[in-house]
């Protein structure tokens, strides 16, 4: 066992005749598909707000939290730590977050804060389960009720002698800059209120990612690509990766098991933080007693979603944020068109699977749900209320159950590792 | 499996929340006072701050002692049921219990204890001969500010974004729905829960009801009113960034929610809980309890709407006179959608 044989991530010898890779021009010719599909959808049902600007912006604003929460899970679990204190984390990242940006009177203070918040709730777990060895699972449950129940004191004492503020909630946070591409916004504008097929769309997604973007969601979504980076090109990313996946063999080479999985946990907790901060900051604008709302959970199932891998958390909650995005805004409308989408999707696999695959069965129960959906599309005009609120939570559910056979979570991960077990 | 795992964990493995608690030490003529709050508790600037409210202007007056318990996120009913066997075992009588969500638990618990006088806000159901239900016409309050949103709206198209989809908060959306049909019948009404029992997120998530107030915006509507708890804060923070009008709910919210987003309130639906908490505990020490329904609407100054502001003031006579044929029984508010 090599620590190279760690950083191997996927098998050699797939077969590549039934195997689907996602590479990223397969990824581009996936997105520009969906943005087709959706446009169809909105041309066929008059759901206009599936595609405009506004949805693509709530949705990033939806998915940045469960994103981050998702991210802060990726670096603990990589590490070998299982992290149910997302949430407990989070919740310390919106108070701090909302406390730093009115002790300093700015709202990147508040970032800061947040991310301590969230990094103390990630010692306190690392400690218990790494320098301790205490379950994970009941240090993560215990943080969340601690990381409850210690923001609802510091709220009675801080917040509830501000004007404005409660025993439950902030006052108002100082707000948090916004940019936009200058010149293209009023014209993408014009352009989607054309609803012509297929630019317009593409005209209300282009609006929706350039226009009136919080610096933080940037900061969140260049952290994607940096977690990746640091986890899987570079040396220190691969040790801590070596000590999610074999810690014994990490600490044969040398490798100060504790202290990485220490960073990792720290890191978690901070990154789970940050998200807290998001929602205090920028998605609310105050912080209120409860408002997480166990985004923790839907991060963590996020990463599960992504198999451990940060671009397919991202998507996980990208996926979450936009069908989140469309129920909260027009509700029935447009997750009826969305049905649309589902039951083309799915014809679209079926027709993959018989003829790439030749996956015969499979295929014809593919085929047979795409009628079914498309046969409640057809005979209903609007989806009732009592389903849509659950859509966001469904959707990715299926896509898991479809898309994601072949997860693949670190070796050790929530093992418990005493240093020197291995003599 | 999402919803599993975002069930398990929560708080609702959290143990009594004991804390709280604030007690006169001194005489305790007036009786002692239990209270036990729903979600959010005293401080939560709202419906259990009113509650908090009337108890404080009655333990002034009559002498009270007074022990506040409150309720945490995901409770079982047993947790709502032992809170209350905590302070009726403790020798506290009369007991408040703020909220619908007491429902199952003080009948139950009020049957143990036939001694201790109780008290129910919001809901009729849970009866008994010592139990007091203090309910609201919330469709009433709601008319008005329905008919006042019509009247204000310049597209013909207004929002409500409820909490969570339980019957109380469709009293307000029936109400509302029903006042601006009343101005307008051909107005657009766009209706929105920010969640559906049981989960209860609904009331305590800001950026979801900024979310929705936005899609409801984009969507043509200038007026919208909110019955969101702690949610409402969002939707007056997407409200003010389009410019648009917003509707209050339990409080004025116009004097209570923060000074850079209030000027876009318009009016409130104003629910007097500390005036029927205070009248409970007013008849208790004067023994002039009689138990049951005790309907606080228009008629009893129970529920209105607020003038904060001035922006209500071109139209208040027209919603007096709604509010004049609802008294008199002329018009009648339908309490479900």
């Amino acid at each position: 066992m090599t620590a190279t044989d760690v950083a191997a991530e996927k098998p050699a010898a797939a077969p590549p005749a039934r195997r689907f890779r996602l590479t990223f021009p397969v990824l581009l010719i996936g997105l520009a598909g969906l943005v087709i599909l959706l446009s169809i959808a909105r041309v066929v049902t008059g759901a206009n707000d599936i595609t405009s600007g506004g949805t693509v912006s709530a949705a990033l604003g939806l998915a940045v939290p469960i994103g981050l929460a998702g991210l802060g899970g990726l670096w603990s679990e990589r590490a070998g730590v299982v992290n149910i204190g997302l949430e407990g984390m989070m919740i310390l990242g919106t108070w701090f977050g909302a406390w730093g940006a009115l002790q300093f009177g700015n709202p990147w203070a508040g970032v800061l804060a947040g991310a301590l918040g969230g990094a103390i709730g990630g010692a306190v777990h690392a400690l218990a389960t790494v320098t301790f060895g205490v379950d994970q699972i009941i240090s993560g449950v215990a943080i969340n009720i601690v990381g409850l129940g210690f923001t609802q004191y510091l709220s009675k004492l801080v917040f509830a002698t501000m004007k404005g503020g409660g025993a439950k909630q902030s006052p108002r946070v100082p707000k948090m800059g916004k940019i936009s591409v200058p010149g293209i916004g009023q014209p993408l504008q014009d352009l989607q209120n054309k609803r012509w097929f297929l630019v317009s769309d593409v005209a209300g997604v282009l609006h929706g990612i350039t226009q009136n973007i919080s610096l933080f969601t940037i900061l969140a979504i260049v952290l994607v690509p940096l977690s990746f980076y640091l986890l899987w090109r570079t040396a220190f990313g691969l040790r801590i990766r070596s000590c999610g996946e074999r810690p014994v063999a990490a600490e044969s080479l040398g490798v100060n098991v504790y202290l990485y999985k220490w960073i990792a946990v720290m890191v978690s907790g901070g990154l789970a933080g940050l998200g807290g901060a998001f929602l205090s900051l920028v998605a609310a604008g105050i912080y209120r007693d409860g408002q997480t709302g166990g985004r923790g959970y839907i991060g963590l199932a996020a990463m599960i979603f992504g198999n451990w891998r940060p671009g397919g958390l991202a998507g996980g909650a990208a996926l979450f944020g936009y069908t989140d995005a469309l129920q909260l805004r027009q509700g029935g409308p447009s997750v009826h068109a969305l049905l649309l989408v589902v039951a083309l999707l799915l014809a679209a696999v079926a027709v993959y699977q018989l003829v790439r695959q030749s996956r015969n069965k499979a295929a014809l129960a593919t085929g047979i749900a795409a009628v079914a959906v498309f046969a409640v599309f057809a005979v209903t005009d609007t989806v009732p209320e009592a389903f849509t609120s659950f859509t966001p939570h469904l959707t990715t559910l299926l896509v898991l159950s479809l898309a994601s056979q072949r997860l693949r979570m670190p070796a050790a991960d929530g093992v418990p590792y005493r240093r020197g077990q291995a003599k | 499996m999402l919803m599993a795992a975002a069930a398990c964990g929560g708080s609702d493995d959290k143990a009594e929340t004991g804390a709280s608690a604030s007690s006169d030490a001194g005489a305790t003529k007036g009786g002692k006072v239990g209270l036990a709050y729903d979600i959010g508790g005293r401080g939560d600037q709202s419906f259990n701050d009113a509650a908090a409210v009337g108890l404080d202007k009655a333990k002034g007056e009559f002498g009270m002692e007074a022990k506040e318990l409150e309720a945490s996120p995901g409770e079982t009913d047993a947790q709502k049921e032992e809170r209350l066997r905590l302070l009726a075992s403790g020798g506290f009588n009369p007991i408040v219990a703020v909220g619908f969500a007491y429902s199952g638990s003080v009948k139950k618990v009020a049957a143990e204890f036939p001694d201790v006088k109780f008290a129910i806000v919001d809901d009729a159901d849970a009866t008994g001969p010592n139990i007091s239900n203090l309910v609201f016409a919330e469709e009433q309050g709601s008319y008005l500010v329905g008919a006042a949103a019509a009247l204000k709206s310049q597209k013909g198209n207004v929002g409500f974004i409820g909490g969570v989809k339980v019957p109380l908060i469709q009293k307000f959306e029936a109400g509302y729905v029903a006042g601006a049909k009343a101005v307008k019948p051909d107005i657009k009404i766009q209706v929105k829960y920010l969640s559906e029992p049981p989960e209860f997120t609904g009331f305590n998530d800001p950026a979801k009801g900024k979310t929705t107030a936005q899609g409801m915006l984009d969507a043509g509507a200038d007026v919208v009113y909110q019955a969101a708890g702690g949610s409402g804060g969002g939707v007056f923070e997407a409200v003010k960034g389009a410019n648009a009008m917003a509707i209050g709910v339990d409080s004025d919210q116009a004097l209570t929610a923060d000074k850079a987003v209030s000027d876009v309130i318009i009016t409130s639906m104003l629910k007097k809980v500390d005036v029927a908490v205070y009248d409970f505990l007013k008849n208790y020490t004067a023994n002039s309890l009689k138990g049951g329904e005790t309907r606080y609407d228009l008629k009893a100054g129970g529920v209105d709407f607020s003038t904060t502001g001035g922006k209500v003031d071109d139209i208040k006579s027209q919603l007096d006179e709604y509010k004049n044929k609802i008294i008199s029984g002329e018009i009648t508010v339908s309490q479900t959608p």
